[in-house]
């Protein structure tokens, strides 16, 4: 009987179950509250909301081979349903965010039938349209608030509550994306990124696989957004729906590495470690995460984490 | 076994934790007792940036004013203020992300608000989840009210129905000629929807006039060719418009490039930092705008502002170095009153304020506004001039027609 | 909404007509890259921007018109085009089709926030001097600032559509794009053309965004909806032929003129994009062009 934990073994076996590393780490993030005071609950309710994003497109883009530019209209939908759900229907904040899911799957579900007649390039322009199309008919829109948007009847929960929602999402996200991977489906989406033609020839319904990413992609934004309007307490269609957050999750997606398991949590840690180092300096903040973007698509096309997988398996 | 060990693990991490409370304070990193921290968010770029360079320069004076004579007296002793003033960027989640900051990393003990509901609100409610107080010196009040129950956030400005009356009682009273006949294009802001959409219609016809337009666009729209030819056509001689500066500068060179001027033309909100007049030049002159001060006024201290601001910028004097500068003294003399800097000591301190400032005397309602009075001004070869109330130092009415045909004679 | 009369549709019309001439020269540079480079430029709308701001600086800097002024912010952006194709676009092309498009994301990301960082997020307008002047009745007519930009607008892309068909220069584009490894074979530095290809689109570009700047105001995230218009541009009128382009471009200044009137100034953008997603996936190759 082995006295003391083998640890070599016990890192193999937690890396090669990648399920078990997702809990542990949660249940770690977890205590964070208890150390750490606000700024860093704050900042870890952003790292949190980066990563499910970043999560979720990687479904659709690494995986499926979908390149979106639209994520800015699922998390603004997210984020009004969540509202109006809250305000006009009274509902509590699991409903409320269930509310934001399904409102933003269902409108991926409605754009699919036109989107999905798109490929490749003008798949992509088509989702930016799309998104900016939206942002402009909830602007002026009266009915949803218009320009000045909504305020949320309910008050804000402690940012400690708040951090604690940020990470079972983000959990939930990681859980579910490693569903996928071991799913028939991901054989599937790999044959549609790869050369879509030839995995219709083969029997692959495409429009299936590519729709069943989409929502899934879609659903976790619109939980995102929902989380967002609970934590500002007021939305309004600039910031719901700008290109913001398409800007983010590209960049944590992509500088992490796309269609890894570990690219959006190491995209996440370099973005979020590069925010607060230029803190003050926003603009500049977005302008040399796009350096990086630029560097990492040119020289580490495979994104961060396949420089370093590279190196544990040479080194 | 293993996996067996590792959930026991996770089990009894789990439960010291509970044991535990999650923290809710940062612990500053160097506290420094002898300071007093003030943060404030304002519009120092963006769509706004017109309004926030003035708020800027009132709240650093009344800071200057109070350091100057020493400070304030805390705890026995006197400490001297120091203001944190963050760029907003005039977006609304910038100026709430900016609060969270000051709070949390800047250890702000009080607060000052930006501009214009969206920012003010969201700033505010942020301050509310905070538990900080905060002071506003730039919503006007019905938007502030409508948000929700204010714990800790306190606006003083103008009531909006006051705001959209005035020009019409300026009207009656300087028996200004026109069809009475309007055409109102508002943006679909907070405030531009209740005074373009609501208060102004209601106006119109407690007094006689009849509305043969009203258009809505949003807030960031550059194109007008479609609202001001739908104006131009609807024969009216009174054209109302309500919108930030960047679309106020738009609409009226639009105006001028459609060939199209009004006889009475009131532009709110967006016309009145001198940015305005700056951008469209001439095109300024005869421009009626809602404002509620000028240094004409006679309340304590109202002159000494406008000449401290005029010589330490060489700009003209505009309306919200007062508001600003209120604010940030109604702040500080609430901090000087309570003698403390626990949060809700100041908080009732600034509730108890009743005293007569530079913007007019302010006192604070139940549901944490305080009105400003409303007087009408005009541009008038690139100033504003007082037209209303009726006063020794009010000027006469100029149209905004005659004003043109002056300039291209010139 | 009240239905407009037959004066305003007329008066929409020529507006649009004339919006959308500026529009087909902003889009031009747009439709050179994608027909010619085969990439999808997403930071068109930032070369756009940047002709403007270029024109700004410029007429912070010397006092002269804008105007005359335009041409010069043109070049700069021009010269601003090749080092970006050559040095940042091209290394990537070997990635997959993705990678440039990523590529030029981010390049759309650094340059608007470096045009914050450097001229601030306010509004700005370039000062023609002829912004209050008319021409025509008060029933029908336009600003004068229109009509020169939309005869500028016509001249430029009559003389690069002059430039493709009947100049060497031209003809090694075309080669270039319709069979870059024949051309190579021939002797064509491909890819050189590819980046003076790109700097004229990039200069094209800020051309266009110069005049714009002139008849509308402009902040550092314009740039979005100068792209959006111009892929509107693009799928309406065919990718790569500059009659098309400017086809195209006056469609949807009419489109969205009439929109305008019809439903407000708000949805001018909004419906040209439903324009745009319409064509999009119904006639991708526009109103002129070839079945792809």
């Amino acid at each position: 009987m082995r006295r003391a934990p083998n640890l070599p073994l016990l890192r193999a076996s937690l890396l090669r179950s990648p399920l078990l590393a997702t809990l542990l780490l949660s249940a770690l993030l977890y205590g964070l509250p208890f150390a750490l005071g606000p700024y860093w609950q704050q900042l870890g309710f952003r790292a949190l909301q980066l990563l499910t994003l970043a999560i979720a497109w990687n479904v659709l883009a690494g995986y499926c081979g979908q390149v979106s530019l639209g994520t800015g209209a699922f998390v603004g939908l997210g984020a009004y349903a969540f509202a109006l759900g809250g305000n006009r229907l009274g509902l509590a904040v699991p409903l409320q965010l269930a509310t934001a899911g399904i409102v933003a799957a269902g409108f991926a579900a409605l754009a699919s039938v036109a989107l999905f007649r798109l490929r490749g390039l003008y798949f992509t322009v088509g989702t930016l349209a799309l998104a900016e199309a939206l942002r402009i008919l909830m602007v002026n829109l009266g009915a949803f608030g218009g320009a000045s948007g909504i305020v949320l009847h309910a008050a804000t929960p402690a940012f400690h509550q708040l951090y604690w929602l940020s990470l079972t999402l983000a959990a939930f996200a990681a859980l579910l994306a490693e569903l996928l991977l071991r799913s028939p489906l991901a054989l599937a989406m790999r044959a549609v990124r790869d050369d879509e033609d030839v995995a219709l020839q083969m029997g692959v319904r495409s429009f299936r696989v590519k729709l069943g990413a989409l929502l899934l992609s879609a659903m976790l934004m619109g939980l995102a957004g929902g989380l967002q309007a609970l934590k500002l307490g007021v939305i309004e269609p600039y910031g719901a729906f700008g290109m913001g957050w398409t800007i983010d999750t590209v960049a944590v997606a992509i500088i992490g590495g796309l269609g890894t398991r570990m690219g959006p949590l190491l995209g996440t840690l370099v973005y979020v470690a590069l925010g607060e180092m230029l803190r003050n300096l926003p603009e500049l903040h977005a302008a040399v995460a796009g350096v990086f973007l630029l560097l990492t698509i040119r020289f580490a096309p495979r994104g961060l984490w396949s420089l370093i997988a590279r190196k544990r398996a040479h080194g | 076994m293993r996996s067996n060990l590792k959930l026991a693990l996770l089990l009894a991490a789990c439960s010291t934790l509970s044991a535990c409370q999650p923290k809710t304070e940062d612990t500053p990193a160097n506290a420094a007792p002898s300071e007093i921290v003030i943060g404030a968010t304002i519009p120092l770029s963006g769509a706004l940036a017109g309004f926030g360079s003035f708020q800027k320069w009132g709240y650093e004076h009344a800071v200057a004013q109070i350091n100057a004579a020493g400070g304030l007296r805390i705890e026995g002793t006197v400490r001297k203020v120091r203001l944190v003033i963050r760029d907003d960027r005039s977006d609304a989640n910038v100026a709430a992300a900016n609060i969270d900051t000051l709070v949390s990393a800047e250890h702000a003990v009080a607060l000052l608000g930006s501009c214009t509901p969206p920012l003010v609100i969201a700033a505010s409610l942020a301050a509310e989840r905070n538990a900080t107080p905060i002071v506003s010196g730039c919503a006007p009040l019905m938007s502030f009210r409508a948000a929700k129950q204010w714990q800790w956030a306190w606006d003083l400005f103008f009531n909006e129905p006051e705001l959209a009356e005035a020009p019409f009682k300026a009207w009656r009273d300087l028996d200004v000629a026109s069809n009475h006949r309007i055409v109102i294009l508002h943006d679909n802001g907070a405030d531009g929807t209740v005074v373009g959409g609501q208060l102004w219609p209601a106006m119109a016809e407690r007094y006689g006039y009849t509305v043969v337009a009203n258009l809505e666009f949003p807030t960031d729209t550059t194109d007008f060719n479609a609202s001001v030819q739908q104006a131009h056509r609807a024969g009216a001689d009174i054209l109302m418009v309500d919108a930030v500066t960047p679309q106020m500068v738009s609409i009226r060179k639009q105006l001028a490039s459609a060939g199209y001027t009004p006889k009475v033309l009131v532009m709110e909100k967006g016309a009145e930092p001198t940015q305005f007049a700056e951008a469209v030049g001439p095109l300024a002159d005869g421009v009626m705008v809602g404002g509620y001060w000028d240094a004409s006024f006679s309340h304590a201290g109202a002159a000494e502002l406008a000449a401290a601001y005029s010589a330490e910028t060489q700009h003209t004097v505009s309306q919200h170095i007062a508001d600003s500068y209120t604010a940030a003294r109604v702040l500080l003399d609430a901090i000087g009153s309570a003698g403390s800097l626990d949060k809700l000591k100041l908080n009732t301190a600034i509730a108890a304020t009743d005293s007569v400032y530079p913007v007019g005397p302010v006192k604070f309602a139940a549901d944490h506004t305080a009105a400003l009075s409303i007087a009408e001004l005009q541009w008038q070869s690139g100033q504003t001039r007082l037209i209303w109330p009726l006063s020794p130092q009010s000027a006469a009415f100029v149209s905004p027609a005659a004003a043109l045909a002056t300039a291209t004679a010139h | 909404m009240p239905l407009p009369d037959l004066n305003a549709l007329l008066q929409a019309l020529l507006t649009g007509v004339l919006i959308g001439s500026l529009f087909a020269l902003a889009a031009l540079g747009l439709s050179l890259v994608v027909g010619v480079i085969r990439i999808v430029n997403l930071m068109h709308g930032e070369l756009v921007v940047l002709g403007a701001y270029a024109a700004y600086a410029l007429v912070q800097l010397t006092g002269l018109n804008p105007l005359l002024l335009a041409p010069v912010a043109a070049l700069l952006v021009a010269l601003l085009g090749w080092p970006i194709e050559r040095y940042i676009l091209q290394p990537v092309v070997r990635h997959g089709t993705e990678a440039p498009l990523l590529t030029t994301f981010a390049l759309s990301i650094i340059l608007q926030n470096l045009l914050v960082y450097c001229a601030g997020g306010d509004t700005r307008a370039l000062e023609s001097g002829l912004g209050a002047r008319r021409v025509g009745s008060g029933a029908l007519g336009a600003p004068v600032i229109y009509l020169i930009g939309a005869l500028l607008a016509l001249c430029v892309c009559a003389a690069v559509h002059l430039l493709i068909t009947r100049t060497d220069f031209g003809r090694r584009i075309r080669a270039s794009a319709e069979q870059p490894d024949a051309a190579a074979i021939v002797g064509v530095a491909v890819r050189s053309y590819y980046a003076r290809t790109f700097m004229l689109a990039a200069g094209v570009a800020g051309l266009g965004g110069a005049l714009l700047g002139m008849v509308f105001s402009f902040t550092p995230s314009s740039g979005v909806e100068f792209l959006l218009t111009g892929f509107a541009v693009v799928v309406l009128g065919g990718v790569g032929s500059v009659k098309g382009t400017l086809l195209g471009g006056v469609a949807l200044g009419v489109v969205e003129s009439l929109g305008a009137t019809l439903f407000g100034d708000g949805y001018r953008l909004f419906i040209g994009l439903l324009a745009f997603l319409v064509f999009l996936t119904l006639r991708p190759q526009g109103l002129f062009g070839r079945s792809a």
